[in-house]
């Protein structure tokens, strides 16, 4: 049994569907199977557009969801609906499909309309089958329809699949590819994503390259709101909140872009946003976390982890309250819009110093400067090198790695890539050592502000937390441990060597 | 990969139509099978619909492998694939016996697609020939249709001896009965007669007499899926299932 030959077309005219009519020399198309009902279909993907960046189309019917994979074949599984996430989703051949595509994001309908499918098949004389085609008929509420044919061989009829195939491009049809199809069903669809690709030239001023990053995640920011106000999932803040301190990034290390004045003024006003959504973050981590927690934890203990989380929701409900009232406020829809005009109309900006240095040398000079600072920072760190220190080298990584990211499209890609390895990988670390460092203190000041309602209940949470703290406490040993070994990586001779030959800026050569 | 056969030296005892149904009941257990017809009348290929081949000739079906292998035709049911025969395979004996290593020359055609199915159910053509020597010689084990009936049985005795007379491993050969039909006394004297000479060489599943069976001709698709539900399907299914548990616990 040889693979099975599948290809699939797509006819933006689905009038050309129907090939009942059509000649195919000896050999005649029949309808198998044609579904009489019209059913209505929704198209669900997440607000990252995970599923068609991943090439793929997910639908949902009354009883079905079908998904045409990235490979161009038809899936389909009996659904009872109501599944929001795909880890929600019931195990099957679509399920199996999306293992790629996150579960922290809800699925939501991009747009809906009526489905039509058939069956077909190619016989000749005698009734034997061919090659076979799956027809399906999208036609969306408010959109352009589009049929949708997979093309299925049998094996040792080669030649009929090749006259099915000549046939359907006569037709006008297209070889699929899912993430066109999107626009074309629904042409209201935008493209999104969290990382938008800013386009800097080499020699752009940097004034212009700054002013053109804020911008566009400003507008990330942006997009994000509603999804926050509407709590489809946690992602929608998460982004919000990385959109905004990328901001907030840029305007601390462009340093002399912006005149010093307006950077400050501008600072303060994007934190002022950012600080009344850090407890909802906090909430929001600690409760994805928490089948990892009740994991760490003997069962036991688990009564206090009820008390604990239980108060956590209570506790997130109210932030997001808060927030939810704050982003619906006129001051904040007047602020942000203000914010959004400046950096679209930079007229109203003042420019720094440094405002019509090229990107490219004002990025060498940026970048070299920070992987100084980091590399100092990251020599004086051993085995007994006080935490604070490792805080600090984070923090620092962090700022390098932002730098290196917002200029990345004026470096060459390959060289580019090469330097941020060993950066990412211990910024991994870095980045657990903090977590853990901070879980802790978190739910120490939590243990400090107990007010449980029962004597009984104060207990078990005390249990239970003082618990978790001291396996938070091992973790973080163990990450501490790997640090030394990482920065191994980071400060090697071929990573310097790297960093070197990228932004080694000529001033300092001189 | 499990290679078996349907073979019986007499003519009309079933074996076209229980090929036919083990082909697809293998498939349907999730088997990607390929069903021989090595008859050249080609009732198995009728039955699929599918046409005869018309460039397999007896020698390519033994020398070339590219010829062999793109004769191959997808059937309409998934898993399962047929190789029809044409009328040049009645030449099949005079091919063979001027051929080197004549006796091993069709493990060596089926070679060439071991790595494509689970299973290949070779349709023989009844007689006892050079053909039948490659056979005994590929097939893991031998299913033997046996009408319970006076010359059946002796055609049952005849290959048993064979075997034994050519020191072939008989604990190949799963003789089953075939269009059973209980109300006749005959039937049932000659089942309990050469169950107790055969034993295990005998399968416990039978196969009725069946008007849904002969109208497999009609309709030109396994009774299995014409009439899924009929004692003939079931019967079919069973023998199935305890050819596969014998062949693949040995």
């Amino acid at each position: 049994m040889t693979k099975v030959n599948i290809q699939t077309f797509y006819l933006s005219d689905p009038t050309n569907c129907d090939f009942s009519a059509t000649c195919f020399g000896k050999l005649k198309m029949i309808v198998l199977q044609e579904y009489q009902r019209t059913s209505n279909f929704t198209v669900l993907d997440t607000f990252t557009q995970d599923l068609r960046r991943s090439g793929q189309l997910l639908f949902q019917t009354l009883d079905e969801l079908q998904l045409l994979s990235a490979g161009g074949q038809i899936l389909s599984q009996p659904t009872t609906g109501g599944q929001q996430f795909v880890d929600q989703i019931a195990s099957g051949p679509v399920k199996d499909s999306l293992s790629g595509i996150s579960s922290l994001r809800r699925l939501l309908p991009v747009g809906s309309g009526t489905l039509q499918e058939k069956v077909l098949a190619l016989m000749d004389e005698e009734l034997k089958t061919h090659a076979r085609a799956h027809l399906l008929l999208l036609e969306p509420k408010q959109g352009n329809a589009a049929g949708i044919v997979v093309t299925k061989g049998l094996r040792g009829y080669g030649k009929s699949l090749k006259l099915l195939r000549k046939v359907i491009l006569e037709c006008g049809g297209a070889e699929v590819d899912s993430p066109k199809l999107y626009p074309h069903l629904f042409p209201e669809y935008r493209k999104y994503t969290t990382k938008p690709q800013v386009g800097i030239g080499y020699g752009e001023p940097a004034f212009a390259s700054a002013t053109k990053i804020i911008s566009n995640f400003l507008s990330v920011a942006r997009a994000n709101e509603k999804g926050i106000l509407a709590d489809h999932d946690t992602e929608f803040l998460h982004d919000y909140r990385v959109a905004l301190r990328k901001v907030r990034s840029v305007l601390s290390l462009f340093k002399g872009v912006y005149d010093q004045e307006q950077t400050l003024d501008l600072k303060n006003r994007f934190s002022v946003q950012m600080a009344a959504t850090g407890r909802l973050r906090d909430l929001d981590v600690y409760l994805l976390d928490k089948q990892k927690f009740y994991g760490l934890l003997p069962q036991n203990l688990s009564p206090g982890l009820d008390a604990m989380f239980g108060q956590f929701a209570a506790e997130r409900e109210a932030a997001l309250e808060s927030l939810t009232k704050k982003l619906r406020s006129k001051a904040y829809r007047k602020e942000m819009k203000a914010l959004e005009q400046i950096f679209a109309i930079p007229k109203s900006l003042a420019p720094g110093a440094k405002a019509n240095l090229g990107a490219h040398d004002f990025a060498m000079e940026l970048i070299w400067k920070r992987y100084n600072k980091v590399r100092k920072t990251a020599d004086r760190i051993g085995a007994h090198t006080p935490d604070e220190d490792v805080h600090e080298l984070r923090i620092m990584c962090k700022k390098l790695r932002y730098l290196m990211e917002f200029f990345a499209p004026v470096f060459p890609k390959q060289d580019f890539k090469a330097a941020v390895e060993p950066l990412k990988d211990l910024q991994d670390n870095l980045g657990k050592f903090n977590d853990y460092s901070v879980q802790q203190e978190n739910l120490n000041a939590f243990l400090t502000s107990l007010r449980a309602r029962r004597e009984t209940e104060t207990l078990h949470i005390a249990q239970s937390v003082g618990a978790l703290i001291a396996v938070l406490y091992t973790s973080q040993k163990e990450e501490r441990r790997k640090v030394t070994q990482k920065l191994q990586g980071f400060n090697s001779m071929r990573t310097k060597e790297t960093f070197r030959c990228l932004f080694y800026y000529r001033n300092h050569k001189k | 990969m499990i290679v078996l056969a349907c073979y019986s030296n007499k003519g009309g005892v079933g074996k076209t139509a229980a090929s036919v149904n083990l082909a697809y009941a293998l498939s349907l257990a999730g088997f990607r099978t390929l069903l021989c017809d090595l008859d050249p009348q080609g009732a198995s290929s009728f039955y699929f619909r599918v046409k005869p081949s018309k460039k397999l000739t007896e020698a390519r079906f033994f020398r070339d492998v590219a010829k062999f292998t793109a004769a191959i035709r997808g059937s309409d049911f998934d898993n399962l694939d047929i190789l029809p025969a044409n009328m040049s395979f009645r030449d099949f004996d005079v091919f063979l016996s001027q051929m080197k290593n004549s006796r091993s020359r069709l493990k060596r055609s089926l070679k060439a697609v071991k790595n494509d199915y689970d299973a290949i159910l070779l349709d023989c053509p009844p007689n006892i020939s050079m053909l039948s020597e490659n056979v005994f010689q590929t097939a893991d084990g031998i299913l033997v249709p046996v009408i319970p009936t006076t010359l059946s049985q002796r055609s049952f005795e005849q290959l048993y001896s064979f075997f034994k007379s050519r020191n072939l491993p008989v604990k190949k050969l799963h003789g089953f009965f075939s269009m059973v039909q209980s109300i006749k006394n005959l039937h049932g004297e000659t089942i309990a007669e050469m169950r107790e000479r055969y034993g295990r060489s005998l399968l416990k599943s039978q196969i009725p007499f069946a008007s849904d069976i002969e109208r497999m001709g009609v309709h030109r698709a396994p009774v299995i899926h014409t009439v899924p539900n009929s004692p003939a399907s079931a019967a079919y299914l069973n023998l199935c299932e305890e050819v596969m548990s014998r062949i693949t616990t040995v």
